[in-house]
């Protein structure tokens, strides 16, 4: 988990289902499919939350150019770190915060250009994920592939418990997934399948 | 779209058909050449002093036909590029000024490290900047000031880098060009603040070479015709030259791969009158691209005459450059970064724009497009479509 102020990028692009980031360089971890992340709301001390669902990295006819021909490291280390920017990150939208409470609900306004996304902390990740509210957000999102989506970052949660209480926040996570998904078992199965595999 | 392609169909195809028979006429004159070449190589002390009178090339103590295979590059050494672009100014703009942006690259072969890259953007709006002794800086006093921005970027990183393994990279010709119809005060004024940069490229222990790309300069052609006639420069200058139009380059598509040819000494007046007193007279030399087993791809390189003259410099350039090239395939890999790097693109400029049209509203300043400016960006934005 991140200490807080770990920047994952800046906003590029914003609607209220979500947005999309650019940062330069992929850092061990950083940006990671399913991690939970905040941005600065419009009103001062207020945050909006959300979980990348895509980290993708444009090309361009010159870094093809360099695909068969065998370059060289310090070619290689140009066109990662010179070039290939920005690397975009999109994030789901899931949840806000006035600064003392946490809701459950796409933010009723987006990011704007440049502001900067940051990795939560492992503190922020229990309290976003206290509740499960947001599941319904993330199963009828049509953009991300929902169900390892939630999986990945279920288990995220879960890491980001202590390890006597990891077994119980999955279990109660699969109840209410079990609630939600009750008209599709098919489904459902495949979800508990992907959170017991890990 | 208002280019009638359907009424050109005509012309290229007779474009095709001139371009095909020229080339066919090409092959004899290249061998012709090439004879010559050969016939020739030992003539060049001899041919030094007229060559200078028809703006041929001049030949140094290197036999004309020599081919120098491409020497073997230290381990670790540093290739520095830097190329610019520029916003012109535009009277028709919300404000009078001019950008000019210098992308530079520094390379470090042998070193596993991503290179080091910039954009230096430099905006210019006073009337100082603006004009020159009453002219917009526009146009040639635009293309000098922006080479002059290149070589002083190039010279900056040079001095910061340790000397004797590193290689600066020019793309073009390391004469800086300007209108002869400038005043000889002028000239020389702009041509010596440019030997300035090279000094200091100089001092820092670097090289400097400038790289040519697809060359069409006639240069050694001129040499060859003027040496078939025995040095006679009267008669070269009088009659008609076969090999006119034929490009240096077709001469020496013979080099062995990664090898360079011999050096010969640039005619420009402006080489005689400032380059060569400064101790920068400009040298060149062909250099074959290719990797054994590829077609030819010849470049021009250009050497200060510090840097033709010493063979360490020299072998340092020449193996520089064939690496440089060999990552991409036929071009330096530094200055293709170094022109991305400067390039300023289309959304950008109009970017800019905008910031400058808000800037001056901030200062209160009431601007607008000139009505011919206005028309064009509604007309040229594409929406039009033929039926």
């Amino acid at each position: 988990m991140g200490n807080g102020n770990l920047k994952v990028g800046r906003v590029l692009r914003a609607g209220t289902r979500g947005f999309v980031i650019g940062c330069t360089v992929l850092r061990p971890d950083i940006p990671a499919f399913g991690s939970l992340v905040r941005a600065e709301g419009r009103v001062p001390g207020s945050t909006i939350y959300g979980l990348i669902y895509d980290v993708s990295l444009e090309d361009d006819a010159f870094v093809r150019h360099f695909i068969g021909a065998n370059p060289t490291e310090e070619v290689v280390q140009d066109q990662r770190q010179n070039r290939q920017v920005p690397i975009e990150v999109s994030v789901l939208s899931l949840g806000c915060s006035d600064g003392e409470n946490i809701r459950h609900r796409l933010p009723a306004q987006p990011p704007v250009t440049l502001d900067w996304l940051y990795q939560c902390t492992g503190e922020e990740v229990r309290a976003f994920t206290a509740r499960f509210d947001y599941f319904r957000l993330v199963l009828e999102a049509r953009e991300a592939p929902a169900d390892e989506l939630l999986a990945a970052s279920l288990r995220a949660a879960a890491a980001a418990r202590p390890e006597d209480e990891r077994e119980m926040f999955l279990v109660q996570a699969g109840r209410e997934l079990a609630r939600l998904l009750a008209g599709d078992p098919v489904r459902l199965e495949g979800l508990l399948r992907r959170l017991r595999d890990g | 779209m208002t280019l009638e392609l359907s009424r050109l169909t005509g012309q290229v195809q007779a474009m095709g058909e001139e371009v095909a028979a020229c080339q066919r006429q090409h092959a004899d004159l290249v061998a012709l050449a090439r004879r010559w070449l050969v016939q020739y190589a030992d003539q060049g002390e001899r041919l030094r002093h007229p060559a200078r009178a028809i703006r041929a090339a001049i030949p140094t103590d290197e036999p004309l036909d020599d081919d120098y295979p491409l020497p073997t590059t230290p381990d670790r050494f540093t290739v520095v590029a830097a190329d610019g672009s520029q916003i012109r100014p535009d009277r028709h703009g919300a404000a009078l000024y001019y950008l000019i942006n210098v992308g530079s690259l520094v390379y470090r072969h042998g070193s596993g490290e991503a290179p080091e890259a910039r954009s230096e953007p430099t905006l210019s709006y006073t009337e100082a900047d603006v004009y020159e002794n009453g002219l917009l800086v526009d146009g040639n006093l635009l293309d000098v000031r922006r080479d002059l921005a290149e070589i002083t970027q190039l010279a900056d990183l040079c001095t910061v880098e340790p000397p004797g393994s590193t290689v600066a990279l020019v793309d073009g010709t390391l004469i800086l060009w300007v209108l002869e119809d400038r005043s000889e005060e002028w000239r020389r004024a702009k041509v010596m603040t440019y030997l300035d940069q090279l000094d200091r490229i100089r001092e820092s222990g670097a090289a400097v070479a400038a790289f040519i790309s697809r060359p069409r300069r006639t240069e050694v052609a001129r040499l060859l015709y003027l040496a078939s006639l025995e040095g006679d420069a009267n008669r070269a200058s009088r009659e008609p030259n076969p090999l006119e139009h034929l490009p240096d380059r077709a001469v020496f598509e013979l080099l062995s791969p990664g090898a360079r040819s011999a050096l010969f000494v640039s005619p420009s007046s402006i080489n005689y009158e400032y380059y060569h007193p400064t101790g920068h007279g400009v040298h060149f030399c062909y250099l074959n691209l290719a990797e054994e087993g590829h077609n030819p791809v010849i470049a021009r390189v250009e050497l200060p005459a510090w840097v033709a003259g010493d063979l360490d410099r020299l072998a340092l350039v020449h193996g520089a450059i064939v690496a440089q090239a060999r990552i991409t395939g036929d071009y330096p890999y530094t200055l293709a970064r170094a022109d991305e790097l400067a390039f300023v693109s289309g959304p950008e400029r109009e970017a800019f724009e905008d910031m400058v049209v808000t800037a001056l509203l901030r200062a209160g300043v009431r601007t607008a497009l000139s009505p011919k400016r206005y028309y064009k960006t509604l007309t040229r934005q594409g929406g039009r479509k033929r039926y």
